[in-house]
């Protein structure tokens, strides 16, 4: 049969053109049924009527037939543009391919804005979004003590406060205390100091915390005398599984701590943080003797309160109700209460109030660095595109559409945006790795860091938008018509020489964000630097300090106080070892013994409201020379100053000048507790202010009291040592232990390394800063590079021209770079307006720098014009450098 | 007609269809003589189920159609076998033989009866 004739039916075919088809087929096949049974002799009328009745029924045909078409024409369409994708695709692959080094470039760029971005938004998303691992967790709140000097909320509760909140406030259905403390773990081969909390019985409770196994802590393991090792202990997650290996059969079994027999009866489950990762719970017992009863202590405050708001209380009516809890206690108490203000804050506020402000701006760095490296591609890609004129105009001639040019477009950027992503989230998962080995422990939840579902569907996403983004500019860029007439080709190239606006914006946009993002840095650095520049009043380096509480072992004065000098001689003995001092609260210690009195100066009472508050510190007399205190007036605490003599205390300079100004005060008479009831002192000198607890914080009222006078049991002692006092951090623990192997070790390290925690935050922020800004640069670089490079091979026969014509390389070259430069100080302008807009949200970040500091505007516009002109550099020296023959041939 | 129909079992068109045009493309009307002439017309079946059939299997891919010109001249539809529809011929020839030799196992008297297949 010949049937080579036969046409290609267009596709698709729409439901009209479906019903013709199929009728003309029934025709036909009716008509041929009809010629068959007249050749068998019927009439023709005859005929017909049989080739209906074996047709049988024709409506019922044509709809079935109608049916299965229209499927078979759907399927087709799908086809087609499934097809017509994988066509586009494999297309941009090829293009992709055929210029790897661009293609690399491109990729590379937005790998480095997709993987910044999604690493912050992790850190956003797991920080501050997700919810918090406690049961209710918006009904959990903190409640700590306002600070009558200060003003700002304190950290911590005193016993005697807290009992009476509990007593008096309705809002809460469980409230709770937890006081830092310290055990060693002494099974097994290795012995291990962990950080604990003696929390009181509701504390689990009231925060909302399920144990993982086993249960918390109820009544009866409360029922133990005061003053020994815990006998029931629960412990964390992270404990659980590093030294009992995840032991499921755990709970209910005994550990050694601190050298006595505990049982295990609870794990919690990972991720609680609240108040700061610590490894084991134990019950909290008070200590309570003849002469001091620690629940009635409203003089120290050195506990973590945490309650559960009743049912029908809120943040706000709590408030309400703990300022008038606050009056009446102040009324009761005006000697230690007045002024006192109860601080209620709710857990997620508590939590992850102070990372807020850091983590928006680090989101917003990398929002700006993803919005430069968008335009970067967007430009290389418009580049590529009109240095494709004459391709894409023989393709628009063979009858591309301009939506099929479009889409090809869009497969390009797809294709790029994707090995970006792929190559960002790579990234992403190993800076996270980085940062949560060099971040500042302080940062909250951050052990839950990594990349997971949402993170991962959020980077997908973030591909997909930037794959559209940047390749909108070149999709949407009108197809090239009448470029292949005779001369066409100059007059494309006139037109992207004098115009092609779109990359010169996206050039300038991407200096001005690169220059908003190196001011913030810049801001930020000279913050570090101011604050690094404080005189801490104290010496720092060849410092070690161990801090311990003596109370639980050496429950009486007399043994407490022979432990005390025993250890200071142990210490003293270690090789390497030059002094040694005892001091309650040493400046910057994470877990200072932060005590505050009311001062009461002898003849002179206290005018109506006035306050006069001071921190008080217990000292050894070797306490001054060895942190470098400078004596002032007066004389220092020495040997005469022993138990049943005079008693006497030291105040520092700001104490001077705020109680006693214009006057002396040495010889003055005032009376004072220090962590014990008030007792009458006389001044006998004046020292140096210190900085108690970070670089920015302020000089407070400070006085001291001679340890020998007060007896007290929590003692940081302070060694100098002649060298690097790390090293000598095992011998040190290992002194204390000769005097009493049970004696645990709250905290030991170099007070160079307690100094420099208190930085890890902000070294932590001006590291990310810095690096954001520093590539936010570089992309800035190859973003002028690349449009220069671009416009200088436009210009080629141009440059030929001038050179032809005379001009010399030096005037070409500078043509190049005026032209780099321009869009460079545009950049600048456009950069400095929008850093003086943005910059204020870095205030809570900044220190004794204005947001809108002039000499870093300055500095660091000049620095983005350097590099700017280094950028545009090259390009132009490849310009100068061509023989203008073949500038001209290239015509 | 004067000579006694069947009717078709379900499916068993659509293996018929199969193996008409496995010998090369045809119109619906082709197909419905070529189907006549092998069945000896034992079966009663309307041209328009033919249609209907041919429709279907061109939906679902076994089949793709045409449009050319008779031997006469005239426009028409032609149906030719896919990959898949030839797949289709063999998978459904093997399963049918199966089925009416196990049949005429039973049916007929022992000797009478087919060899079981793949003899």
């Amino acid at each position: 049969m010949d049937r080579a004739r036969r046409r290609f039916r267009p596709l698709p075919r729409d439901r009209r053109e479906i019903e013709v088809e199929i009728d003309e087929e029934i025709a036909f096949h009716l008509e041929m049924r009809r010629r068959e049974l007249i050749a068998q002799g019927l009439t023709p009328s005859e005929a017909w009527e049989e080739a209906r009745r074996r047709f049988g029924d024709l409506e019922t045909t044509r709809e079935v037939c109608m049916k299965s078409d229209g499927r078979l024409e759907r399927r087709r369409a799908w086809g087609e543009s499934f097809a017509d994708a994988r066509r586009d695709l494999a297309l941009a692959l090829r293009n992709v391919r055929r210029r790897p080094a661009f293609s690399a470039l491109a990729a590379g760029t937005l790998a480095l804005g997709i993987g910044a971005t999604t690493a912050v938004w992790s850190a956003v998303d797991h920080v501050l979004l997700r919810p918090l691992p406690y049961r209710d967790a918006e009904k959990v709140v903190t409640l700590r003590e306002s600070d009558p000097v200060a003003g700002a909320p304190k950290q911590e509760v005193s016993p005697g406060n807290y009992h009476d909140w509990q007593r008096l406030a309705e809002s809460f259905s469980a409230m709770a205390l937890a006081e830092p403390s310290g055990f060693d773990l002494t099974d097994g081969a290795t012995p291990e100091t962990v950080a604990a909390w003696r929390v009181t019985e509701e504390w689990f409770t009231a925060l909302g915390v399920e144990p993982l196994h086993g249960r918390g802590l109820v009544a009866e393991d409360y029922a133990v005398g005061p003053a020994r090792p815990p006998a029931v202990v629960v412990i964390s997650h992270r404990l659980w599984r590093s030294r009992y290996g995840g032991d499921p059969d755990l709970v209910g079994k005994t550990i050694e701590v601190d050298r006595q027999a505990a049982t295990v009866v609870g794990v919690l489950p990972p991720g609680l943080d609240y108040p700061e990762p610590r490894d084991l719970w134990a019950p909290k017992t008070w200590r309570v003797s003849v002469r001091y009863d620690e629940r009635a202590d409203r003089g120290s405050s050195y506990m973590q309160a945490v309650a559960r708001l009743a049912p029908d209380a809120d943040v706000e009516s709590a408030r309400r109700e703990m300022d008038h809890v606050a009056e009446l206690l102040a009324a009761e108490y005006p000697a230690t209460n007045a002024g006192v203000g109860v601080a209620v804050t709710p857990l997620r506020e508590e939590i992850v109030g102070d990372v807020r402000p850091a983590l928006v701006v680090l989101l917003g760095a990398v929002a700006l660095v993803l919005a430069i490296a968008g335009a970067n591609v967007a430009g290389l890609l418009l580049g590529r595109a009109s240095e494709r004129g004459r391709e894409l105009a023989v393709r628009a001639a063979l009858g591309a559409s301009r939506a099929r040019l479009a889409r090809q477009a869009l497969a390009e950027g797809l294709v790029l945006a994707v090995a970006g992503g792929a190559a960002g989230v790579a990234a992403a998962w190993a800076a996270l790795r980085v940062v949560r080995t060099v971040a500042p422990p302080e940062l909250p939840r951050l052990d839950a860091l990594g990349l997971d579902g949402p993170v991962l569907a959020f980077a997908a996403g973030l591909t997909l938008a930037v794959a559209l983004a940047c390749s909108a500019a070149p999709a949407l860029r009108p197809a090239p018509r009448g470029a292949l007439r005779p001369g066409a080709r100059a007059a494309l190239g006139a037109r992207t020489r004098g115009g092609s606006p779109l990359r010169r914006i996206l050039v300038v946009a991407q200096v001005a964000v690169g220059l908003i993002l190196l001011v913030g840095a810049g801001l930020l650095a000279r913050s570090f630097l101011a604050l690094t520049a404080n005189d801490l009043g104290f010496e720092v380096e060849r410092r070690a300090a161990l801090q311990l509480f003596l109370w639980d072992l050496y429950p009486e004065r007399g043994p407490r106080d022979q432990a005390a000098a025993a250890i200071s001689e142990r210490l003293a003995a270690v090789p390497g070892v030059r002094e040694v001092a005892i001091v309650s609260a040493l400046p910057f210690h994470p877990s200072q013994i932060d005590a505050t009195d009311e001062l009461g100066i002898l003849g002179r009472p206290p005018r109506p409201g006035e306050r006069r508050i001071v921190h008080t510190t217990i000292a050894s007399p070797e306490y001054f020379p060895l942190a470098g205190i400078p004596l002032v007036e007066g004389r220092s605490l020495d040997d005469r100053d022993r138990t049943g003599a005079a008693a006497v205390a030291v105040i520092n300079r700001t104490l001077a000048r705020r109680f006693f100004p214009g006057e002396d005060p040495v010889g003055k008479r005032v009376t004072v507790g220090v962590m014990s009831a008030p007792v009458e002192r006389e001044i006998v000198g004046v020292v140096g202010d210190v900085r108690p607890t970070a670089f920015d914080s302020d000089p407070r009222p400070e006085l001291y009291v001679p340890f020998a006078q007060s007896g007290n049991g929590s003692l940081t002692f302070v060694v100098e040592t002649a060298g690097d006092p790390t090293p000598l951090l095992p011998a040190l623990r290992a002194g204390v232990w000769e005097v009493n192997p049970g004696q645990s070790i709250y905290h030991a390290a170099a007070v160079e390394d307690l100094v420099a925690a208190t930085l890890a935050a902000r070294r932590f922020h001006l590291l990310l800063v810095g690096c954001l800004s520093t590539a936010a640069l570089a992309l800035a670089m190859v973003g002028i590079y690349g449009l220069l490079s671009y416009l200088t091979r436009q210009r080629t026969a141009e440059i030929g021209v001038r050179m032809a014509l005379g001009a010399s390389r030096g005037s070409v070259a500078s043509l190049v770079v005026g032209s780099g430069l321009r869009l460079a100080a545009a950049g600048v302008a456009l950069g400095l307006a929008g850093a003086l807009l943005v910059t204020r949200f870095l205030r809570p970040l900044l220190y004794r720098v204005e947001p809108a500091d002039p000499s870093t505007f300055v500095q660091i516009g000049l620095l983005v014009i350097a590099v700017c002109a280094l950028a545009s550099y090259l390009p132009a020296r490849r310009a100068a450098a061509a023989d203008p023959v073949t500038a001209l041939r290239a015509e | 007609m004067s000579e006694p129909t069947t009717q078709l079992l379900r499916g068993t068109l659509h293996v018929l269809i199969l193996r008409v045009l496995s010998e090369g493309e045809a119109h619906g009307y082709e197909v419905a003589t070529h189907l006549a002439e092998r069945t000896e017309r034992v079966f009663d079946l309307e041209d328009g189920a033919l249609y209907q059939a041919l429709h279907r299997m061109e939906a679902r891919g076994w089949l793709v159609s045409e449009w050319g010109h008779a031997d006469n001249g005239r426009r028409a539809r032609f149906y030719r076998l896919t990959e898949e529809g030839h797949r289709r011929l063999e998978l459904e020839t093997a399963s049918w033989l199966r089925y009416s030799r196990a049949v005429a196992r039973v049916l007929l008297p022992p000797g009478e009866a087919p060899e079981p297949a793949g003899a």
